[in-house]
């Protein structure tokens, strides 16, 4: 490849990955997106000869400041300061690439790139930003790598020195052109060099400690997905299960959340008062029971339910967690700060915050935890459901504020009254009562999404008398009030059910079209029990996912997403931590399978020695022979391996050598001592005659071939006058 | 080698590492990254600032090896003079077996600050040598030492230069500035009676050779080429040519000297200097003019003394002779120049000096 065009192919991938990694998180007008794409797609071709870039210079600079203008006052006017930030950048990029003229603006095109990906960090927290960032790494070392070539090769090859003539400069294109200067070998090895910082990167990414002060400010807000609501307006929702938007990830065991296991009920918000067809939260419904904020360790809080209970001790809870269903959930956005477990949730973990910013207050057992972007906590719930037996047995007074699961309003119909009366009538505990409404509303409604608007009818009378038809939240509406209107303690519930089982990482991806909405009832000593009124053949409509490839690749698609989430955008000080212990654990695995494996050995041994020594000592001397015959191989080795005495004459020497070398008189390995010396002489160097003199020593007795304590003596009193010397003519120098 | 011993060496200094504009700026966008991430805790941003540590990281690792067994050998020309530009060329080789070394400098070291010129190669395959060279002037004539050279990188990314002294004492010689000078008319009828000893075009025959290409055809001795069959040419001694002794007055007085070596001359100390040097450079010009036409020279001077002989290694002794010349005191002695022959004095006209000896001509320059 041309060297040319490799640096240009090289920079617009750059370019085009940093922005791609700023506009495919959909922050930024998608026509503008596509425009600027296109706008540099074409700029690959304005270049002279076919441009000339002077002829256009003020075209460019009017855009450039209408541009400018329009980016301040769209900011000021729709504090958008990041999107119109975004914009601008688009504009300058696409500007540069239509002027590149010289390195400087190559080089603010890599600047530009570099704002680009750091723009995309906040606007595109997605999958596709991770690809891009990869690309950009790849695409970056080759552009940066030739860019500093050609840089290089016009400041300093173009100059030519000829003996017989003056100097003067080559031809810059004929280089730029050539093929010879870089190949395929080249790309290949750069492309390793960027395999490896990108390696670099993660490492430095999962070592630097994340002591971050923001640990929920991973994104701009978010986006508010569709599907599930804070709130509950019967005939309020339109048709709701067709987002397939995945908005919470579950790590389960596969028990659990299996393709072949019972779906699950993921809680979320629940609502003590019904009125007019609209189920609300109030004030004097009992608070989510909750121990306040028991830190675990550094950086983790947990939060347990007391269910009616009592304060449980720390190990009492660690115990309670052990027996529990562990989940480990990824929560997207949403347009509120509900979080969800699976059915009863007894313990709840989350990062530990400093500072909350807005204080949250909870009812209903609900999970609030005020975040604004994607929020990763653990979440422990019972999930065997207690026996029919053991509910029709459960009798007591009810607790404190639990008046309000059983009232209802005045619009509440007679003949839903008396419908309630009628459905449970035969029936003598309240388990056997709600079962009956259950399988009421099951037998004499249908699931429909199309609905129709009761008038100034109430919602559930229409209903249950004349529609006959309705969504979840119709079936779980009419099951509270009628649960209440014959005596049972009941409150609505909205979250999601069920879930698509991903194979590759053993996680529920649960989208927007889940969200559902079921019934909790009351059952004193017992506790609240999930009741879902809702016609079972109608409930899952995405299902938990098909078997075809477009399926399979669907999930593995979201399973990257899902690993995404959790190892870059979800991680924190616990998850540095837990990798931290899960290296260590490692670490310690194999040194202790090592140590077992030497133990074994040395029991093997000593139990079959009489075998084993006939084998050992022709093994051990083969070996032995062997690494000898390699040592002899190499002269140089075998020369080196041995280590010559040294008379005291040579070691004071060499120990002057080393001073002199400090003082910046070094002996190279081609100049031999007597020429050192020589050298000091003519250059006046200080000490220069005690050196000749100990040089002379130093050959007579090395090669003399016999020792002389009055040399040594000599040679001693010598070292002392040089190194005296040589701190005396240093000290001056200073 | 010990693998402690391999370490040492390794990290062992002298290796230079200067940041360049870029790789300041790299540095500031970490710096300014790295805030943003622990302010933040965007974790895309902790990404970006791993992504800028590790290419820093990698950089130095491959400026590191681009650097790696690379041998440089530096060849002056033959004659370098005061004055006049030459080409030093460098050759540098890369020992590495199957690595190429991208974007190589090469400087020479003058004590431990390299020389205004610098080599660039753009890319020295493995196991290949690449020659180029710099031009460099040398003001002064005189015996200069290259202590050594440095070899430097900003490979891959120009972030930094890395850079590795290397001490390999180079010394060149530069000779007096040539002069344009015109011979005086001789003064004396002496002529040598001697022969040299030595080929010469029209003296005494020696013998006869077997003709080469380029003899002069007047020379071929027919007879024995008749006799032999084979061209036979006539070989001469020749006659000891005509002699000039050339002195140059080296002398400065001692305030000058001091002034020279402590390097703080003053305009009229540089003015006595510079004659000096004209003197020199003039009684070199003229040494060699003398020489180029047949004449055995002698040269004198206080201190130093070059007997009379001829030809291109005597040129290139008395041009040595006076490329190292040192300034003396007057007190010093010319050797003495005899009378017979011709005999040419160089004086400085700025510096008067005692001691100057009687010649046949003076130059007064």
């Amino acid at each position: 490849m041309r060297f040319a065009v490799a640096h240009k192919t090289a920079t617009y991938l750059m370019v085009g990955f940093a922005y791609l990694a700023m506009t495919t998180g959909g922050a930024l007008s998608p026509m503008l997106s596509i425009a600027g794409f296109l706008a540099m797609v074409v700029s690959w071709w304005w270049e002279p000869p076919r441009i000339r870039f002077e002829k256009w210079q003020t075209a460019w600079t009017v855009a450039s400041v209408f541009a400018l203008v329009y980016a301040v006052l769209t900011a000021i006017v729709t504090g958008d300061y990041l999107g119109v930030g975004g914009q601008f950048l688009l504009y300058l990029i696409v500007a540069k690439s239509f002027n590149r003229r010289a390195a400087r603006d190559w080089q603010q095109m890599y600047l530009l790139s570099f704002l680009m990906l750091v723009a995309g960090s906040v606007l595109n927290p997605d999958l596709a930003y991770g690809l891009c960032f990869l690309g950009f790494v790849i695409s970056s070392t080759w552009a940066l790598t030739l860019f500093h070539l050609r840089r290089e090769m016009e400041d300093n090859l173009l100059v030519k020195h000829a003996a017989d003539g003056g100097t003067h400069r080559v031809e810059v294109r004929r280089i730029l052109d050539s093929r010879r200067i870089i190949g395929g070998r080249f790309f290949l090895g750069t492309g390793l060099l960027s395999f490896a910082v990108f390696l670099g990167a993660a490492a430095v990414f999962l070592a630097l400690p994340r002591v971050g002060i923001g640990f929920f400010l991973k994104s701009r807000g978010g986006m508010t997905l569709a599907g599930f609501s804070d709130g509950v307006k019967l005939g309020g929702h339109g048709v709701i299960k067709n987002d397939s938007t995945v908005v919470m990830r579950v790590e389960i065991d596969k028990r659990y959340g299996g393709r072949e296991a019972p779906e699950i009920h993921w809680r979320g918000v629940a609502f003590d008062h019904y009125s007019n067809g609209k189920w609300t939260r109030t004030m004097s419904a009992p608070s989510s029971d909750e121990t306040s904020k028991l830190q675990v360790g550094p950086v983790v809080d947990r939060r347990y339910w007391w269910n009616g209970g009592k304060v449980a001790s720390p190990s009492k809870i660690d115990e309670l967690a052990e027996a529990s269903v562990r989940q480990d959930v990824i929560l997207d956005p949403l347009d509120s700060d509900v979080l969800f477990g699976a059915s009863q949730p007894t313990i709840f973990e989350y990062q530990h915050v400093v500072r909350q910013r807005k204080p949250v207050g909870a009812f209903n057992d609900e999970m609030r935890l005020h975040h604004t972007g994607q929020i990763r906590y653990t979440v422990y719930s019972e999930l065997a459901k207690p026996t029919p037996e053991q509910l029709r047995a459960a009798s007591g007074p009810l607790p404190r504020n639990f008046g309000v699961y059983l009232m209802l309003g005045p619009e509440i119909t007679d003949r839903t009254r008396a419908l309630a009366l009628q459905i449970t009538a035969s029936h003598s505990n309240n388990y056997d009562k709600a079962i009956a409404i259950q399988t009421w509303l099951k037998n004499n409604a249908t699931y429909t999404l199309v609905l129709r608007d009761p008038g100034g009818q109430e919602a559930v009378d229409f209903f249950l008398f004349d529609r006959k038809q309705g969504h979840c939240e119709y079936f779980a509406s009419a099951f509270a009030v009628l649960a209440r209107a014959a005596g049972i303690p009941t409150r609505n519930v909205n979250g999601f059910l069920g879930g698509e089982w991903n194979e590759y990482q053993s996680y529920v991806a649960v989208r927007a079209g889940d969200a559902h909405s079921w019934d909790e009832v009351y059952f004193p000593g017992v506790g609240w029990v999930t009741f879902d009124p809702t016609p079972p053949a109608d409930l899952d409509v995405l299902g938990r996912g098909g078997t075809g490839w477009r399926a399979k690749l669907g999930r593995f698609i979201d399973s990257l997403r899902f690993q995404w989430n959790k190892w870059v955008i979800e991680y924190d000080l616990s998850s540095q931590l837990a990798l931290l212990r899960s290296i260590g654990h490692a670490i310690k695995g194999a040194a202790m399978a090592v140590k077992g494996a030497i133990v074994t050995a040395k029991d093997q041994i000593v139990e079959h020695w009489p075998f084993a020594l006939p084998l050992a000592l022709p093994l051990g001397w083969l070996i032995w022979r062997r690494v000898r015959r390699r040592g002899a191989a190499d002269p140089l080795t075998a020369a080196r391996g041995k280590h010559r005495t040294r008379s005291t004459v040579a070691e004071v020497y060499l120990s002057v050598a080393k001073s002199l070398a400090k003082a910046g008189v070094a002996r190279d390995a081609a100049t031999t001592p007597r020429e050192l010396a020589t050298r000091m002489t003519q250059r006046g160097e200080p000490a220069a005659s005690d050196v000749g003199e100990l040089t002379e020593l130093y050959y007579a007795a090395e090669w003399g071939g016999r020792r002389d304590p009055a040399a040594e003596d000599k040679a001693m009193q010598l070292a002392r006058a040089i190194r005296a010397t040589l701190d005396a003519a240093k000290r001056a120098k200073r | 080698m010990g693998l402690w011993a391999r370490i040492r060496r390794r990290l062992r200094p002298p290796r230079r590492l200067s940041f360049t504009r870029e790789g300041r700026l790299v540095v500031v966008l970490a710096v300014g990254v790295g805030f943003a991430a622990i302010n933040t805790g965007n974790n895309l941003l902790y990404l970006i600032l791993g992504w800028l540590l590790s290419f820093i990281i990698a950089s130095g690792i491959l400026s590191e090896i681009v650097l790696k067994k690379l041998d440089v050998t530096r060849r002056p020309p033959p004659r370098v003079y005061a004055g006049e530009p030459f080409l030093m060329e460098v050759v540098i080789a890369n020992q590495k077996p199957n690595r190429a070394s991208f974007s190589i400098e090469v400087e020479d070291l003058q004590g431990k600050t390299p020389i205004d010129k610098r080599c660039y190669f753009l890319k020295i395959p493995a196991e290949k040598t690449q020659r180029t060279s710099y031009r460099h002037t040398y003001a002064r004539r005189g015996l200069y030492t290259l202590t050594g050279y440095r070899i430097a990188t900003k490979f891959p990314f120009a972030l930094f230069r890395k850079s590795r002294d290397v001490d390999a004492p180079l010394e060149v010689l530069v000779y007096p500035a040539r002069v344009t000078v015109q011979r005086p008319a001789p003064k004396t009828t002496s002529r040598g009676e001697a022969t040299a000893d030595r080929l010469g075009r029209r003296g005494e025959f020696h013998g006869l050779r077997e003709r080469r290409s380029g003899d002069d055809r007047r020379d071929v001795h027919w007879k024995s080429s008749a006799r032999t069959g084979r061209l036979l040419v006539r070989e001469y001694e020749d006659e000891l040519a005509r002699k000039v002794v050339i002195g140059v007055d080296n002398a400065l007085p001692e305030a000058v000297r001091e002034a020279v070596k402590d390097g703080g001359l003053t305009p009229a100390q540089e003015a006595a200097v510079s004659a000096v040097e004209r003197a020199i450079s003039v009684a070199a010009s003229l040494a060699a003019s003398y020489l180029e036409v047949g004449w055995t020279v002698e040269l004198c001077a206080r201190g130093t003394h070059i007997p009379a002989g001829m030809g291109r290694i005597h040129e290139a002794r008395i041009a040595r002779a006076l490329a190292l010349l040192p300034y003396v005191g007057e007190e010093v002695a010319f050797a003495e120049i005899p009378k017979v022959v011709e005999s040419v004095l160089v004086v400085p006209r700025e510096v008067a000096a005692q001691g100057r000896p009687a010649a046949t001509t003076v130059m007064d320059v």
